[in-house]
């Protein structure tokens, strides 16, 4: 019982030079311009210190036996469970919706010529002329003539008209999604700066043909400045064969586009 | 031939003629779908069970039959004990490991049929024949390692060990062998100027298995089974010293749970550096990976994985701490205030030596090396020395430092395609965010944790520890090692098979299932916590069933007599 009072004493005093420095934190990472999130980071750091140095002088636990010792066991454990989910839920959750999508696009050339792709095809054309002819039969049976049935599985826009130079670039655009290449290099404001160099002004220092060639051979060019990511093979080998041709001229076209002066775009240079 | 022979004959021609056609018009059977989990998260929970189960019964052999070594040279009946009472509970669970792992196979075979053919197609000699094999050996050497425990002893003893050193050549080798598939679906072989789809056709079974994250798998594998092993020998002790009827019993398994905890830390030290080499090749095999992890859509599995390590290494100085305050006159034990300052000065200094010389870099070493011998070096021609809880205050202090640093983003965001300012670093800072600063986070975690084991060796040396005495919060210290352990595995064992992203085997086989994508971490985290506790619950099982009801009334054990205040 003599230690309660003491421990409650170091409860306050740990607790009071715990907040104190917390709040120092939080002043000194305003001024040094850290997001919001960062200090309370930086106080949350100092609240777990806080806690760690008030158990160091808390006093022993009293030893447990039998039914009492099973349930203290049984309620860490649930204790535990919650304090893990619980902190697991608390961080930035990725939403897998926006993943999905980009999947179906990414693997829908494998899955056109894989097996299940191209059962799936057969199926998908199967049922869309029972469909039609249903359709024909109901046609027939309402209006009593012949009717004109348009080739199956034709929705409207042909496959052979070409696309505009806009809906290229569009698609390069996604394909610059679609491939995560904001990973590594930072395009209007935003994405990776460290592993690959900016990208705004790529279009006025490289070709159309030169930027292909990056793509499918990245040993081809280095970016002036980035000579240790190019020594390490950082950007991957492997879009020549991940991508399809007619994505990567869609890339490519987009990254024509990329003409902003302002942006300090590495000189690419050639090395194949 | 005789009639009723013939008759018999075309009775049974007749029988394969029509059971052949009725088994090819057979339509083949539907994929297994399985309700409410899904068939991806069915394999993980059986495939993560699987590999808990096989991570204990590897590892804690290892250091079954050091201890059992430690008991022969040293004579110290309580290391025989230890490693005869780890054994018992190794037997239960390596069936547990049989069936999981026949589990695993079922349920792969059910929910991805044609990936698991093409698997097994590709390593059909290690699945067929060498891991079999390997897995009758080790069955049959383990068992034998476990019966002849008591009528192998006195002059018999030595090659009781060498069986059990045997037991672990071939529970390593097997560990090796099934890594080479595992590791392969992460790093498919590849070779400059060929894709990775010509290139396997001709690849040759030692190319698949030795493929560029093969080895730093083998080896976190090896040190990660060994740390597990550990921590569930301190959750043993722990179990059995809360349920202990005498002073003795409590000695004894106050020291089984130091030496558990020990062996636990002790190879924990090495583990970041091991997982540093795995990511390393990862990266290297693929550069792309890395931002998936560090920055995109599994960067906060991360900053989670982060939070865990910086746990249990509080953990595990808090145990020190508690043993120590039991040990009687460590306030005399004190040591040189360099060990502190280069503590304090570590992270630090290491951060910008870095910057400059990255690792791999030999001149990153250049200034470490000198940093962590200067307390050895100088220590004894400084006459200033601080008190032992003094500096173990300091190393928890540090270690909540390395831990902030080891946890700080670049962002808060879970992928970097959402990156905003507001939640991203201020550019001057960044650096908090790069691999230099977590290396000489994970370097301080290590430094700070071996100079308090060195000081409580120290304590322990000068002082007289009473065993049995430990405050009973240390009991509770010890099952939260090996839940946090547990669950850390379970996180890391997530992050490896995700990073495979939309594939089953990277960039080679895709998964086309609508499940290809990657989960959530609270989602994660949910059955993480229930794989971690249904893994409990059978080795509480087991422990009890072993150890406690399998325990004769009024035995003796051969390691009991402890006195209370033995060094």
């Amino acid at each position: 019982m003599s230690e309660q009072p003491s421990f409650l004493s170091s409860v306050i005093k740990k607790g009071i030079v715990g907040a104190i420095i917390g709040g120092a934190f939080f002043g000194a990472a305003t001024v040094l311009g850290f997001p919001l999130i960062f200090r309370y980071m930086f106080v949350a750091y100092t609240m777990l210190g806080t806690a760690v140095f008030i158990l160091l002088d808390a006093p022993p636990v009293p030893a447990l036996s039998g039914f009492k010792a099973v349930v203290a066991l049984l309620a860490f454990y649930l204790v535990l469970s919650v304090v893990y989910i619980g902190g697991a839920s608390l961080w930035p959750q990725y939403d897998p919706e926006d993943e999905k999508g980009k999947i179906a696009k990414l693997l829908e050339a494998k899955k056109r010529a894989s097996e299940q792709g191209k059962a799936e095809e057969l199926l998908a054309r199967a049922k869309a002329l029972d469909e039609k002819a249903t359709g024909i039969m109901a046609r027939i049976q309402t209006l009593g003539g012949p009717t004109e049935v348009a080739p199956a599985g034709s929705g409207g826009k042909s496959g052979g008209v070409g696309l505009v130079a806009g809906d290229v670039i569009a698609l390069g655009k996604e394909q610059w999604q679609l491939q995560e290449c904001y990973n590594c290099h930072k395009l209007f404001g935003e994405g990776g700066k460290k592993r690959g160099p900016e990208l705004d002004n790529i279009g006025n220092l490289l070709k159309l043909d030169e930027l292909k060639q990056k793509i499918v051979d990245p040993q081809s060019w280095m970016a002036e400045g980035f000579e240790k990511e190019y020594e390490k093979k950082k950007m991957p080998d492997k879009y020549k064969e991940l991508m399809e041709e007619k994505d990567i001229d869609a890339l490519v076209a987009f990254l024509a586009t990329l003409k902003n002066p302002s942006v300090n775009t590495p000189k690419p240079i050639k090395k194949k | 031939m005789k009639t009723w022979q013939r008759s018999l004959l075309m009775l049974v021609g007749l029988l394969a003629v029509c059971g052949a056609t009725a088994y090819a018009q057979v339509p083949s059977a539907p994929v297994a779908e399985f309700p409410y989990t899904g068939n991806r998260t069915a394999v993980w929970i059986v495939a993560q069970l699987h590999i808990l189960f096989a991570g204990f019964i590897l590892g804690a052999p290892i250091f079954v039959v050091i201890s059992e070594w430690l008991g022969y040279r040293k004579q110290d009946p309580r290391y025989d004990r230890l490693a005869k009472e780890v054994i018992k509970v190794t037997v239960i669970l390596y069936s547990m490991t049989a069936l999981t792992g026949g589990l695993f196979i079922f349920v792969l075979l059910a929910t991805y049929p044609q990936f698991t053919t093409w698997l097994i197609n590709h390593f059909f000699l290690i699945f067929a024949v060498v891991y079999p094999l390997l897995f009758i050996a080790e069955t049959i050497v383990l068992y034998m390692y476990f019966y002849t425990w008591d009528s192998w002893k006195g002059d018999k003893k030595a090659r009781h060990i060498a069986l059990g050193v045997l037991l672990n050549i071939i529970g390593t080798v097997t560990l090796f062998v099934i890594d080479g598939p595992t590791s392969f679906m992460n790093t498919p072989v590849k070779a400059e100027g060929v894709s990775v789809v010509e290139f396997i056709q001709t690849a040759t079974l030692w190319d698949k298995i030795f493929n560029y994250s093969w080895m730093p798998l083998n080896l976190h594998r090896l040190v990660g089974n060994v740390t597990f092993g550990g921590f569930i020998t301190g959750l043993i002790a722990a179990y059995l010293y809360m349920f202990s009827k005498s002073d003795e019993e409590r000695a004894y398994y106050d020291w089984m749970g130091f030496v558990g905890n020990m062996i636990g830390v002790g190879a924990l030290l090495f583990l970041p550096f091991m997982g540093y080499l795995l990511a390393y090749e990862l990266c290297d095999y693929d550069a792309s990976i890395c931002p998936y992890m560090m920055a995109d859509q599994l960067s906060m599995f991360f900053e989670m994985q982060g939070a865990m390590i910086g746990l249990i290494f509080l953990a595990s100085n808090y145990y020190i701490w508690l043993s120590m305050k039991r040990i009687e006159g460590v306030e005399r034990v004190r040591i040189t205030v360099l060990a502190v300052l280069v503590m304090v000065a570590l992270p630090f200094v290491m951060t910008y030596t870095w910057t400059l010389f990255p690792v791999p870099d030999p001149r990153s070493m250049a200034v470490l090396v000198p940093l962590v011998l200067i307390p050895v070096v100088l220590g004894r021609f400084i006459p200033f020395t601080v008190s032992s809880l003094t500096a173990i205050k300091v190393s928890f202090l540090m270690v909540i430092v390395g831990n902030a640093i080891w946890m700080t983003p670049h962002g808060f965001v879970a992928t970097g395609a959402k990156l905003v300012e507001e939640l991203e670093l201020p550019s001057a800072w960044n650096f908090l965010a790069l691999m230099p600063a977590k290396n000489s986070a994970a370097i301080t975690l290590v430094f700070v944790t071996v100079v308090s084991y060195i000081i409580y060796n120290r304590a322990i040396t000068q002082g007289t520890i009473v065993w049995g005495k430990i405050d009973f919060a240390s009991q509770f210290v010890l099952i939260f090692l090996a839940f946090s352990a547990i669950w850390t595995m379970g996180l890391m064992g997530a992050v490896r098979s995700l990073l495979r992203k939309y594939f089953h085997t990277y960039n080679l086989v895709p998964d086309f299932t609508v499940e290809s994508f990657t989960p959530t971490l609270a989602y994660s985290a949910w059955w993480i916590t229930g794989i971690t506790l249904v893994f409990y619950l059978v080795v509480s099982f087991a422990i009890i069933l072993t150890l406690r009801v399998a325990q004769p009334k009024g035995h003796v054990h051969e390691g009991s007599p402890v006195p209370a205040g033995a060094k």
